[in-house]
């Protein structure tokens, strides 16, 4: 069931081989493999439950963190900028602080909470820019503004100093965008960024990463259950069922000529403009087996 | 606009601020525990001013009610001291000892509780079974042998009351971090590289701060009615005024002098009141789903 990977000549950013994460006796992710290559966008879809947060939550390091998470197996390569690799499996908890939000940062689902609510927006990415950089507050603020006008943020000498419960749930994500992108992390980790907002916001928000992408030449992996999501950012996708990979290729291969049945499914639970005309009713479909 | 979002459950998340004073400030008993609270501290500070006269002296002959000639105005104790002098003088054993018990109350309740519940599994169990053990002794009884064993200054009063009444705190301060450290924003904040003590200072202990705020307010008027049990037991520093003291000493002829012991209870009352109600309203004004009623 576990397809190859092929392996491109350019070395990835980021690299999982045979990732096994463990909850007490549960498997929340079952030996994975996928990379990431440097400036590109991954992909990885599948329906809730079937380990995509559990898989984003290891390369932070973050699952055994609070969680009974445990990473029972495999390798998590990351090639810093000096060409060096390691294996952040293998990091003291020390060096992870080093490398989150500086080398690869992360953004989460829920923007309503996410952003601490007792501190204004400002500082919390002010903050954000101190944890790494050695700036005074003052600078730290200025370079916090810089951000929150990078992320579009109409007005953000005001928005600075407000709180979050002040903000719409979309400029509460740009928010997050600009703490985790302000001390110019490597890797972007964005763990369904849009599904909690609606689609317009949605369609702002990821044409905000993309440019972001592009102007930093960031990786950037995108987790999601959203299909036109995928169609709209990804290069590489990988598609995660109950804890595997059942298929990953090109963007254009999976929508093109997808191998599993599952993914075929997952294709066919977008609703196509008119396949509802005559009805009233959606159609019953079958749950694929796993 | 903020209008809009106040359905979304997003009112909950709002930092406790301005909002929640003016909903303290709308609680008649609240505002009324403030003022005796004031009444207290400015009788206590400005009192021996105003009324000048040594609560330790004999003034009159002994057992004069009110009213009685030539006596003062709240009468006289078992050996002729002026009762009202010594109700005025007595509250600032009891705010002392209430102000350093709390000290120490909040720093090892706060420091333990936070621990515990952050960091949860091996350590939460044995620092858990570690405060329960202060918890199930007996307050006054084992806040009485600290005493007894190691004299009876005011400091040393104090550390004993710190000592028997952390666990509530402790026990608070964890559940707010078992709530809260599983929030998102937590995630957050790991997720940008920040350290635990960062995390559990900065990030979770702000947010757990309106409940401990409260529980810290209420546990003062406990540490000053257990000074007062203290000081009745006779374990108190002797040589200090004290309202517990005072009906310690008089307990004897209180139902033929009820004015020697009615005074000096009535001030614990009213103080320990006070705490009350400030402690009542601030629950009041920090919940979010009480706002704007």
């Amino acid at each position: 069931m576990a397809p190859e990977i092929e392996t491109e000549a350019s070395s990835p950013i980021l690299e999982v081989r045979n990732l096994t994460v463990t909850f007490g006796s549960f498997t929340a992710v079952d030996g994975i493999s996928f990379s990431l290559d440097e400036g590109q966008t991954l992909a990885v879809v599948g329906e809730s439950g079937s380990g995509k947060s559990v898989t984003a939550l290891s390369i932070m390091r973050l699952v055994e963190l609070g969680t009974r998470g445990r990473i029972e197996s495999g390798e998590i390569l990351y090639r810093g900028a000096n060409g060096e690799v390691t294996d952040l499996v293998q990091e003291s908890e020390d060096a992870m602080r080093q490398v989150r939000g500086n080398q690869i940062s992360m953004i989460f689902q829920e923007p309503l909470t996410s952003l601490n609510p007792v501190y204004t927006v400002g500082d919390q990415v002010a903050e954000a820019v101190m944890l790494h950089q050695r700036l005074g507050r003052r600078e730290a603020k200025g370079r916090a503004l810089e951000m929150m006008r990078q992320v579009r943020i109409p007005d953000p000498e005001q928005r600075m100093g407000q709180y979050p419960h002040e903000m719409s749930g979309g400029m509460r994500q740009r928010v997050m965008i600009a703490m985790a992108l302000s001390c110019d992390p490597r890797v972007l980790i964005a763990d369904e960024p849009t599904t909690a907002l609606d689609v317009t916001i949605q369609a702002q928000i990821l044409g905000l990463m993309r440019d972001l992408q592009r102007t930093r030449s960031a990786a950037v992996m995108i987790i999601t259950h959203d299909m036109g999501v995928v169609a709209e950012v990804a290069d590489q996708v990988v598609v995660m069922n109950q804890g595997q990979v059942v298929e990953a290729g090109s963007v254009f291969d999976i929508f093109e000529d997808p191998k599993e049945p599952y993914t075929r499914a997952l294709l066919a639970a977008v609703p196509r403009l008119g396949s509802m005309a005559g009805r009233s009713d959606p159609a019953p479909f079958d749950l694929v087996a796993p | 606009m903020s209008d809009l979002m106040l359905g979304s459950g997003a009112e909950a998340m709002a930092p406790p601020g301005r909002e929640a004073w003016r909903m303290f400030f709308r609680n008649k008993a609240a505002v009324a525990g403030l003022f005796l609270l004031l009444g207290v501290i400015l009788m206590t500070f400005l009192g021996p001013y105003v009324y000048d006269e040594d609560p330790k002296d004999i003034v009159a002959r002994p057992l004069k009610g009110p009213g009685t000639e030539d006596v003062p105005g709240l009468g006289t104790d078992y050996l002729g001291r002026d009762v009202l002098a010594g109700v005025v003088n007595g509250g600032l054993t009891s705010l002392r000892v209430a102000a350093i018990a709390a000290a120490l109350i909040v720093m090892i309740g706060v420091t333990i509780g936070a621990v515990s519940g952050f960091y949860g599994g091996v350590i939460d169990n044995a620092l858990m079974r570690f405060t329960e053990v202060f918890q199930v002794l007996p307050a006054l009884l084992f806040a009485m042998v600290v005493v007894a064993l190691f004299g009876p200054s005011p400091w040393k009063v104090s550390i004993a009351i710190g000592l028997v009444l952390w666990p509530q705190l402790a026990r608070l301060t964890r559940a707010e971090f078992l709530r809260l450290k599983n929030m998102e924003f937590v995630k957050a904040a790991q997720a940008i590289g920040s350290s635990d003590l960062r995390i559990i200072m900065r990030v979770i202990l702000p947010n757990a701060l309106p409940p401990l705020i409260v529980a810290t307010t209420l546990v003062m008027g406990g540490a000053i009615l257990l000074e007062a049990g203290l000081a009745f037991l006779g374990l108190g520093d002797a040589n200090e005024v004290s309202w517990g003291l005072m009906i310690g000493q008089n307990r004897t002829n209180f139902i033929t002098s009820w004015w020697t012991v009615t005074f000096p209870g009535l001030a614990i009352f009213v103080t320990v009141l006070s705490f009350s109600l400030i402690g009542d309203g601030l629950q009041d004004a920090f919940n979010p789903k009480l706002r704007g009623r």
